[in-house]
């Protein structure tokens, strides 16, 4: 199970190899939500005996197996449905998330397991034993799934391409099991001949080359027949169908753009600049586009803004726009460039094993920062790379760090490389989302720092090699052998970057690859004047979690009266001073221009700077080639000038966050320049201007003039003639429509003596809402509007309570009236003439909430709730939700918990559903240290519920509910349980030395229902009472022998189960073997019955009878089993449902 | 008497003067058969008629009113002879409401006044005919807050633009005409499903030759496997 160490090439987990398979989906039917058709899969056997084949699938139900036209058994069997399995009152996230990494590897079709496990008939054994082709034919259907396919279908009159329903498939990682049968891995590459037959309105896309579109006999429905000739991983085919309008990029006729029937003049803006970006891509990695065409889809309702797969991205329909919209220009095309990015590394290049994901992530990621900064310029580029800097920065020293490259050493949990966690890391199914989004950001963030390690050229050239050597592989026969070339892994990738640069870049990828933990550097400086040496002291601190230490190079930049020196310092173990040699004299008489980094020369006014040294600013790590954050103390001035006439806009950035903390009217005027110069970069200025506001609030009492950056406004937006009026709206010169929609956000923030916001300013503000004209302007102005309610809203202060009376209307404060006013009007107006994406609505309900939770508004969640219906735009929805969800928090409201709750079980849209549990874990209602009344006994039981049982068809809502629950009762126990009986430790030591012997071998042996094997009890008597009866004689109470159960589980799983898919790679060796035969008998060919039964708990008494004489067969085996192989039964045993599916009537005959 | 005047006329215009003279009546006289020297004795006769000279009636004054303003001199284009020009009232036209606003600031002030009392009135309006929310319990009327009301395909209201706005854009860039491309791409309507079967041939065929033509680099015809004409099941061509 370990990862083959690199260079030998890949080794696959499965005894066979998949070379080409076949999806067809005869009927989809949109009223009831359901899919037919089979897939068929062409497999070569690499081992002699291989008698079983597992295969991935969830959800489906299969009719029907046959393998060379012979009919199969198989057996279903999925662990990750139920995590943990017996109504154990071990609430504790350690438990389940050990338990949920079990059950995820023990399907993890990358260990060479799977939920489908058929069984080669008997007759095919010679020919397997040849070697010899195999063909697995599977019939399946898809009723009303959760997850992998996404319905939409808009409850309206018509036929269903008239009402733009639509499906397509979703998912978090390797999903498609979740809507065919298939080995859904990355690593397991084949040819693919998908058919998909659709209503004759309707648009089938899908991957690779559409090779024909037939019309059925009857002439009502069409077959579209898709080829890929590319070696593709199951997990990059998609599917989309719609009645779709269909553009052809008029630039490259082999790329299509499909939309949802009326938004085509939508996609023909959106996509008219998508050429550019393949022009680009194609041209740094000096390779053509690999697939033969390209195929965008917007869809509604859409699990991620981006989805990537072989030859197609699937898009969220909410980016498209018009040519009006300047907001969301810039993100679609963002979301463009990086769907085109991950087409080349991650769809046509795939990886090898789950550790070596962040080589793919950090590639596309670091290609996509190169396009950003060929389009946006370098300082939106390195305003970007700052961003995500402080992103992982602060995500790693909040949860202790995030690991690129895990390497789990014999697979045991102990030495779990991530123990800082609540979740596992060694499948992309048990990470959270944000670890994932934050591990996709540190991936790219990697690469350029090996970017600036060998320079990109090298850089580029490795992954033109990579490019190539996978294009020369996948035009290959699969006999050759080739096709691993096209799977990258950590080690490959490694192996060409020395091949092609000739560096060694270990130590980086030791430091930051193969550890986790970001560095944080204090840094302080003195100046010697004697020596006219800077004395600089840099500490780390590489104690708290998520930091790590740094040894190495470290660069510091030094800006002098002569010019600016880059120095570069050595960090050692033990030296902290550093002392730099300073170039010039302190020199104050001559007035001489100052050479700046770039090479311009400036004249500065030095008055403000020390007499006696000739140092202006420094800088630690301006380039950003260490994952860090840094602290660095320097005085006021130096700020000052640093931010004046540095002219990168991350020293900017960093001078404007630096001088928050000096408010005084030197700051001041630094800051006001900074607003008025227009060479500027216009997020600097944004920036300004709320350092600015803070700064003004800090001096609020020798604040002189008119309020912060009024005039300055006034200067630049206002009309000459009357400076109370702003002009009407022009923005075609983006830089001043940002900072005219930023600056009233900023202004309101302003706060006088009395800590309220300044009469003058609100009064400014509604009047550049009424005065508000856009009738000239070529773009709309509804962000401008939203961001002027954002700016009402802002300037809300807490309202003044006479001892807690109820909020009316007589008692409103008359500047909240007018603020209502203006909010009603914009609110209502929305219903009569929507703004693009609503975004007033958004502004308004936050607003509304801002009002609530200071006390004008009567607190009440009536209105957001019922925003928050399905029906309304996704924006509005999630605002809403948000206000619900912070009224849940103040309020400590049970009912709204529990709506929210509902909600994320029963929302149609997958997107809403992960979002509810990502905002209640970002504002919770109470934390695990925190007296509510909320935090009780069924709240832990409903959410252990959701994510034990309840959300198995969504990865990343599972891991959603994981970290909700983590939020709200921490890694233990919950604190709101009842303790669990005195004595329990003691007797769970005492048992696990005495029981052992009895209770281990049946835990693993049969686990979901432990029997004891001495005591034969009446054949309908319950389980629960066998339990208690067993039990009695060592008088032990029920609820310790669960618990005890639970922890022996618990610690069986830990010790074992990881390490049960190594022994089922050598599942041929077991075929051999008589017992482990025995499942085998009750493979079923009609496991049509068992499968109803895998959705419903036994309850009848006749079952269990069934079941308790099976079990006692099986018990026997097993035990048997245990005795020989002790470990190998697990695979099977570890679940219900595989009880079950061995245990149903029909076969228990 | 009006005999004698003619005539005198005609004599004297025979003459060539336009004004007659005392010998130009006393010849008519003459012709008339009047003995001219009994004339001086008839006119001192005592019994004869004294015709009072008519009294001299004041001159009508012309109204103050209608005398609006002065005449204006002739400019000095026009030559003196001219007529005076007419009275001022006469030609020029003369306000009947107040002043015209031209202040930048108060139309401004103005317009978005007017939009505002437009839209309030037109919310309020929709709010009180329809369903409402309101912030306050006690109190439904002040704040009306239109429901909300869920959409069916809630993306197409918030994605495409309004029409006013597409209105806003027509005019403001009336001067970029979308060169659209329709053309290109509307004749693929997938619901054309009974196309006939010659008609199905005709664009195979069309989709073959456009085949080879963008195979040859021919920019105006699109080979793309979704604007393909859906094949019957019999004739499956292999392509």
């Amino acid at each position: 199970m370990n990862r083959k160490k690199g260079d030998k090439g890949f080794e696959s987990p499965r005894p066979y190899k998949l070379t080409h398979q076949v999806v067809c989906i005869n009927n989809i039917n949109f009223q009831r939500k359901s899919v037919v058709g089979y897939v068929e899969l062409t497999i070569f056997p690499t081992v002699a005996n291989l008698n079983r084949i597992k295969l991935n699938s969830k959800q489906c139900r299969i009719y029907r197996v046959r393998v060379n036209d012979l009919e199969a058994a198989f057996i279903y069997n999925d662990p990750t449905l139920e995590v943990c399995h017996h109504e154990s009152k071990q609430r504790n996230l350690n438990y389940f998330s050990n338990a949920y990494a079990a059950a995820v590897s023990a399907v993890d079709p990358d260990a060479g397991n799977g939920e489908l496990c058929i069984k080669v008939p008997s007759e095919l054994w010679k020919h397997v034993d040849e070697l010899k082709v195999l063909k697995v034919h599977i019939n399946f259907s898809l009723d009303q799934p959760k997850g992998g396919l996404h319905f939409v279908v808009p409850n309206m009159e018509g036929s269903m391409a008239e009402r733009g329903a639509h499906v397509f498939s979703c998912g978090y990682q390797n999903s498609t099991r979740f809507w065919f049968p298939c080995v859904d891995s990355y690593s397991e590459l084949c040819t693919w001949k998908l058919e998909y037959t659709v209503d004759a309105a309707m648009v089938a896309v899908s991957n690779g080359d559409l090779v024909e579109t037939v019309y059925t006999h009857d002439m009502r429905k069409k077959t579209f027949h898709y080829m890929l000739t590319i070696p593709t991983a199951a997990s990059n085919i998609s599917l989309a169908i719609g009645p779709f309008e269909i553009l052809v990029d008029p630039y490259m006729h082999e790329v299509t753009h499909f939309c949802l029937p009326q938004l085509l003049p939508l996609l023909k803006h959106t996509t008219s600049y998508l050429h550019e970006v393949f022009e680009f891509y194609e041209e740094i990695l000096t390779c053509r586009y690999p697939y033969s065409c390209f195929k965008t889809v917007f869809v509604d309702e859409a699990y991620v803004e981006v989805a990537a797969y072989a030859s197609m991205s699937i898009f969220s329909t909410n980016l498209l726009h018009s040519a009006m919209i300047i907001d969301e220009t810039p993100l679609t095309r963002r979301c463009l460039a990086q769907a085109l990015a991950q087409q080349f590394f991650g769809c046509f290049i795939s990886r090898m094993s789950w550790s070596d994901e962040w080589v793919l992530k950090g590639i596309s990621g670091y290609i996509y920062g190169l396009w950003m900064k060929k389009t946006f310029g370098v300082n939106e580029y390195r305003h970007w790379i700052k961003q995500e800097l402080d992103q992982i920065v602060a995500y790693e020293l909040k949860t202790g760090g995030v690991l690129l490259h895990p390497i789990f050493g014999g697979g045991k949990e102990k030495d779990n490389p991530a123990s800082h966690l609540h979740f596992s890391i060694k499948h992309p199914h048990t990470l959270s989302w944000e670890y994932y989004t934050m591990f996709q950001c540190k991936a790219h963030l990697v690469m350029r720092l090996i970017e600036n390690r060998i320079s990109m050229e090298f850089m580029l050239q490795v992954f033109n090699k990579l490019l190539s050597l996978a294009s020369t592989a996948s035009s290959q026969k699969f006999q050759s052998h080739m096709w691993s070339q096209m799977l990258v892994s950590t080690s490959g990738f490694l192996k060409s970057i020395s091949n092609v640069s000739g560096k060694d870049i270990q130590p980086l990828i030791k430091q930051w690859v193969d550890q986790s933990g970001v560095v944080k550097f204090y840094g302080s400086f003195a100046f010697n004047r004697k020596r006219n040496v800077l004395e600089l002291e840099i500490k780390q601190d590489y104690t708290s979690p998520g930091t790590q230490k740094y040894v190495g190079p470290l660069k510091v930049t030094v800006q002098e009266l002569d010019g600016s020196f880059n120095h570069t310092l050595q960090i050692e173990e033990n030296s902290l001073k550093h002392d730099i040699p300073c170039h010039s004299k302190s020199r104050r008489n001559k007035k001489k221009k100052i050479p700046l980094m770039n090479g311009e020369e400036v004249d500065m006014d030095l008055s403000a700077m020390d007499a006696d040294s000739p140092l202006l600013w420094i800088r630690i790590d301006p380039d950003m080639s260490v994952l860090r954050k840094v602290e660095f103390e320097q005085s006021d001035f130096m700020w000052q000038y640093q931010l004046r006439y540095e002219r990168d806009v991350v020293a900017q950035e960093e001078a404007i966050l630096a001088l928050e903390k000096f408010p005084t009217p030197a700051s001041r005027l630094a800051l006001t320049d900074i607003l008025e110069q227009e060479q500027c970069f216009y997020r600097v200025r944004m920036l300004a201007c709320f350092c600015l506001a803070k700064i003004a609030n800090s001096m609020v009492s020798t604040w002189t003039g008119p309020p912060a950056m009024k005039s300055l406004f006034t200067r630049m937006f206002c009309c000459k003639t009357c400076p109370n009026i702003v002009k009407t709206n022009n923005f075609m010169n983006f830089q001043s429509y940002f900072l005219q929609k930023t600056m009233p956000v900023a202004m309101a923030l302003l706060r006088d003596v009395h800590n309220l916001c300044p009469k003058e300013v609100l009064m400014f503000i509604l009047d550049l809402i009424k005065y508000n004209d856009n009738r000239k302007n070529k773009f709309s102005d509804n962000y401008y509007r939203a961001e002027l309610i954002d700016a009402l809203a802002n300037s809300v202060t807490p309202a003044v309570s006479v001892n807690n009376e109820v909020r009316t209307l007589d008692n409103l404060n008359p500047d909240v009236r007018l603020i209502l006013e203006e909010i009603t009007r914009f609110l209502n107006m929305e219903k009569l003439l929507p703004s693009y994406r609503h975004t007033i609505t958004v502004s308004c309900l936050k607003a509304i909430r801002v009002l609530q939770k200071n006390g004008h508004v009567p607190s009440d969640p009536a209105l957001f709730k019922s925003y928050a219906e399905y029906g309304h735009f996704i924006d509005v929805r999630i605002a809403a939700l948000e206000a619900v969800v912070d009224y849940t928090k103040v309020d400590r409201s049970y009912e709204e918990l529990q709506w929210l709750l509902t909600m994320v079980q029963n929302d149609p849209v997958p997107y809403i559903r992960h979002k509810i549990l990502d905002m209640l874990t970002k504002n919770p209602p109470f934390t695990k240290n925190m007296e509510s009344p909320l935090c009780n006994e069924a709240l832990v039981d409903q959410l252990w519920k959701l994510m034990n049982s309840g959300t198995s068809h969504d990865w990343r809502l599972r891991c959603g509910a994981v970290d909700l629950y983590f939020t709200l009762f921490g890694l233990s126990r919950p604190s709101c349980l009842p303790l669990p009986e005195l004595g329990l430790v003691l007797n769970l030591k005492e048992k696990k030395a005495v029981l052992n012997p009895t209770i281990i071998p049946e835990s693993v042996a049969n686990n979901q229902e432990p029997v004891n094997s001495t005591n034969n009890h009446g054949q309908s008597v319950g389980f629960q009472n066998t339990f208690s009866n067993s039990q009695e004689e060592e008088e032990i109470d029920m609820d310790t022998v669960h618990d005890s159960q639970a922890f022996i589980y618990h610690h069986l799983n830990m010790l074992e189960r990881p390490s049960t898919p190594g022994k089922e790679q050598s599942s041929g060796e077991m075929n051999m073997h008589p017992v482990s035969a025995a499942p085998m008998s009750v493979f079923s060919k009609e496991s049509n019955s068992s499968k109803h039964s895998d959705h419903h708990h036994h309850h009848h008494h006749e079952h269990k009878k069934k079941k308790k004489k099976h079990k006692h067969k099986h018990k026997h085996k097993h035990k048997h089993d245990n005795k020989e192989k002790e470990k190998d039964p697990f695979a099977f045993s570890n679940s219900p449902a595989s009880a079950r599916s061995i245990c149903s009537p029909s076969l228990s005959d | 008497i009006s005999e004698i005047g003619r005539s005198a006329k005609s004599y004297c215009e025979h003459t060539a003067r336009t004004q007659p003279t005392l010998s130009d009546i006393v010849v008519t006289l003459v012709e008339m058969g009047f003995n001219v020297e009994t004339l001086p004795a008839y006119a001192k006769r005592s019994q004869r008629m004294v015709i009072t000279a008519p009294p001299v009636t004041n001159q009508p004054v012309t109204p103050k009113a209608l005398t609006a303003g002065q005449n204006k001199p002739h400019p000095s284009h026009i030559p003196g002879h001219f007529p005076e020009f007419p009275d001022p009232h006469t030609y020029i036209k003369t306000p009947t409401y107040r002043e015209p606003v031209s202040d930048y600031q108060v139309l401004r002030e103005k317009a978005a006044s007017q939009r505002r009392d437009v839209e309030r009135a037109l919310t309020r309006f929709m709010a009180k005919t329809g369903e409402t929310q309101s912030l306050f319990k006690d109190d439904v009327s002040t704040f009306p807050l239109i429901a909300a009301r869920p959409f069916t395909v809630p993306y197409l209201t918030a994605l495409l633009p309004s029409e006013l706005e597409m209105q806003q854009m027509e005019e403001t860039d009336s001067s970029e005409q979308d060169d659209q491309t329709d053309t290109e791409n509307l004749p693929l309507h997938m619901s054309t499903d009974d196309s006939g079967p010659e008609k199905e041939n005709a664009s195979v065929l069309q989709q073959n030759t456009s085949l080879s033509g963008s195979r040859n680099g021919e920019e105006n015809v699109i080979d793309n496997p979704y604007l393909r004409p859906v094949k019957k099941p019999k004739i499956r061509r292999k392509k």
